[in-house]
């Protein structure tokens, strides 16, 4: 069954500025999910480096036997990774549209946000608890 | 480069897997098909299909960023390999090696994927 | 797009008649952010961020009071209290949200004191107040352009914004809390009722 298990937002230098699980899921202490936000900030720059065709900008999806992890990167390089379950359609739509909207309007508009630093901001939070529930509620898994 | 990379991957995608509770800690050596591992990524520009076997040999397809899942293709040169390399007494393992057969059949299967 | 004529004036030079009033959200919610952060670099605490905010209003304010008569009013200014805050609520709002405040009352306790709340006002929209900061709320910024209308019009005020929790509504509304001089409702008294 489809569904969303957490998002991370990666600054351009490599910080995790922002994560969030949306289900129970085993996760990872602060330090360890800083730690792999940083390896994967370093694995994105490489595929881009080892590409057979010239032009390449990075990882898009990575598919493992448990877990597809969705990147989309902004044009001022920062990174939002999305860990959802194998094979769950449109998610890189949702999060180029959606999600970077979401970031745009409640993290970028924000005065008291500073840019590159760890988001907090509420108003985020609950628009995008609410927008992954409308998600989850269409695939069925909440009524 | 590419062996890091791969390495990277597998740990990472060992770290990030949202199933399993009992996980080693983060950079701590993984013994092959123990945990979750990658099995491809794609970029704008290309695919990389990955899969490692259990003696450790890493099989690698790079491909159009379109192409679907292509794990029964990589077992399946991966049974050539064991065919017509493991198999030649000729070959000592952990070797690079140079077998016909291997690569005549290997190019014979690449065309019938027909990317 | 600057083939009509329209665009070929300089904007000083079109009519101050009926302008089109449309700006987008986004480019008003980021310089609006900016505006913010400007004055929250030359300031020590709350009060002061609310007060800068404020001042910056009142100038827009005096400004709008002129147009909006000129447009409006055919070049008058009401004289009395009630029909001025009849402005604010309507003509004042329209111009600047499309709408009209939802509400305008006098306060139980001060005769002196009117309030003008509204619900998510656009100011506050995308903007998450951290913790720490408690009580601040940005619509000083409008708040400051009321009173740059009310003090144009004569009616000296201390005008403040307030967030209201309300029972059963996720987002607290925000009240606009004018407190008129004793001088402005001395005057009031002296001229005949309505």
């Amino acid at each position: 069954m489809p569904a969303i298990y957490a998002l991370y937002v990666i600054n351009k230098s490599g910080g995790l500025i922002y994560n969030k699980e949306f289900v129970v899921m085993a996760s990872n202490n602060l330090n360890d999910t800083l730690r792999l936000a940083s390896i994967w900030h370093s694995l994105h720059a490489i595929a881009a480096q080892l590409s057979p065709a010239p032009g390449c900008t990075g990882i898009e999806l990575l598919q493992a036997d448990t877990f597809d992890l969705h990147c989309f990167q902004t044009l001022t390089g920062t990174k939002m990774l999305m860990v959802v379950e194998p094979n769950t359609p449109d998610v890189d739509i949702l999060l180029r549209d959606t999600i970077y909207d979401l970031y745009c309007d409640y993290v970028l508009k924000n005065p008291f946000y500073e840019v590159e630093m760890p988001i907090r901001c509420e108003l985020f939070d609950s628009n995008l608890f609410q927008t992954i529930n409308n998600v989850h509620r269409r695939w069925g898994l909440l009524h | 480069m590419m062996f890091g990379l791969f390495f990277s991957l597998k740990t990472f995608a060992a770290a990030m897997d949202p199933r399993t509770d009992t996980k080693s800690q983060l950079g701590a050596p993984l013994r092959i098909g123990e945990s979750c591992t990658f099995r491809s990524f794609r970029t704008n520009n290309y695919k990389l299909h990955f899969l490692e076997s259990p003696s450790g040999i890493k099989i690698v397809l790079n491909t159009d960023p379109n192409a679907g899942d292509l794990r029964d293709n990589l077992s399946y040169i991966y049974g050539l390999y064991v065919e017509y390399v493991m198999k030649n007494p000729l070959y000592t393992p952990g070797e690079p090696f140079k077998c016909e057969l291997f690569l005549r059949n290997l190019f014979q299967f690449v065309k019938t994927i027909g990317l | 797009m600057f083939s009509s004529p329209l665009y070929r004036l300089n904007i000083v030079d079109r009519p101050l008649a009926k302008g089109k009033g449309e700006v987008s959200l986004s480019a008003f919610s980021f310089l609006f952010s900016e505006l913010v952060q400007y004055c929250q670099t030359r300031v020590s605490n709350i009060g002061e961020l609310e007060r800068r905010l404020e001042d910056i209003g009142v100038g827009v304010g005096l400004r709008l009071l002129e147009i909006l008569c000129f447009r409006e009013k055919n070049s008058k200014r009401d004289i009395r209290l009630l029909d001025v805050l009849k402005f604010v609520h309507t003509s004042l709002w329209k111009y600047l949200f499309g709408r009209q405040a939802k509400d305008l009352e006098q306060s139980n306790t001060a005769e002196d004191e009117y309030m003008i709340s509204d619900y998510d006002l656009f100011v506050n929209k995308y903007i998450s107040v951290p913790k720490d900061m408690g009580a601040l709320n940005c619509a000083a910024f409008v708040a400051g352009i009321v009173k740059g209308v009310l003090d144009g019009a004569g009616f000296r005020a201390r005008v403040t914004a307030h967030f209201v929790p309300v029972k059963g509504q996720p987002k607290p509304k925000t009240t606009i809390l004018m407190k008129f001089d004793s001088v402005v409702l001395a005057r009031e008294h002296r001229l005949p009722s309505l």
